[in-house]
């Protein structure tokens, strides 16, 4: 996915329609963004108080853990595009054990956010607590969703690799898979200093 | 390879610096605007390197970063702007 090239490729990585729906997808998290940053306007000291009720540290962790799950599948992919039709075999092989690495740091970055909503819930917070609390749960539910959809779609892929289902002119359905997973991470990359850290 | 490697260290350090900020309650309206524009760096990072857009004819790159610039850009102006 990355190697440098002079001539520009024509599409970008996978089907075409993920990147329709990357596009769809970040336009509305930026106005939850958006919306979140100009409420926080009309109640400064609200968001600030609420803000303390929240974990940096989990929010912190679970930066990396995203950060380094796109990196392990951005290996994932440059070592089935590099992938010959004498190597198949031992690609599939290698990028799975890239994909697996990804997909329990998915898991992981579950756990910590689901012990981080079982806190939140046990204070008795819902939407309509306040707007801070609608935001953070409206965004991070959302986001908390595509985590799972994005590891369900890791998993598919790795089960591919684990039959070597990938072959050198066949693995869109892999760059595919990988383009939405980067996606949730660039969400999350913008969400954790907004919601987290600014004050 | 390298590259990449490379780029996921200065995400981490990034990662590290926002959450240093927040932990050490360093963050003030100043250091928010650089906090702002280290999370741009990391998502153009993001989308160049990661999702691969730099190798990419211009126009599929220049949606995901103008997306990245106007979020960061307006939650700047939410930020600053006298109430």
């Amino acid at each position: 996915m990355s190697q440098k090239s002079t001539i520009k490729e024509k599409f970008p990585p996978g089907d075409f329609a993920i990147w329709i729906i990357i596009y769809v997808e970040l336009i509305t998290f930026g106005l939850l963004f958006l919306g979140y940053a100009f409420s926080r306007r009309s109640n400064i000291e609200m968001f600030n108080e609420s803000q303390l009720l929240l974990n940096q540290t989990s929010g912190f962790i679970n930066t990396l853990i995203l950060i380094t799950s796109s990196y392990f599948v951005v290996q994932a992919v440059q070592t089935i595009s590099k992938m010959t039709k004498e190597s198949i075999k031992e690609s599939n092989q290698k990028a799975s054990k890239w994909l697996l690495y990804a997909i329990l740091c998915g898991i992981g970055f579950l756990v910590i956010k689901f012990s981080e909503f079982y806190y939140i819930f046990g204070e008795g917070i819902t939407l309509s607590t306040n707007k801070f609390f609608m935001f953070y749960l409206l965004l991070t539910v959302f986001h908390f969703m595509h985590v799972i959809l994005g590891s369900v779609i890791l998993f598919n892929i790795y089960n591919k690799t684990k039959i070597a289902g990938y072959k050198p002119d066949d693995y869109r359905g892999f760059e595919t898979g990988a383009s939405y997973w980067h996606m949730v991470d660039l969400l999350w990359i913008v969400l954790f200093p907004l919601v987290y850290i600014i004050r | 390879m390298k590259t990449i490697t490379n780029i996921w260290i200065i995400l981490v350090i990034l990662t590290i610096f926002a959450y240093l900020l927040g932990y050490l309650k360093l963050i003030n309206s100043s250091l928010v605007a650089i906090l702002l524009i280290t999370t741009f760096i990391k998502g153009a990072l993001v989308i160049d390197y990661f999702m691969g857009l730099k190798t990419v004819k211009l126009k599929y790159r220049l949606i995901p970063i103008l997306w990245l610039g106007t979020v960061i850009s307006l939650i700047t102006v939410a930020y600053y702007l006298p109430i």
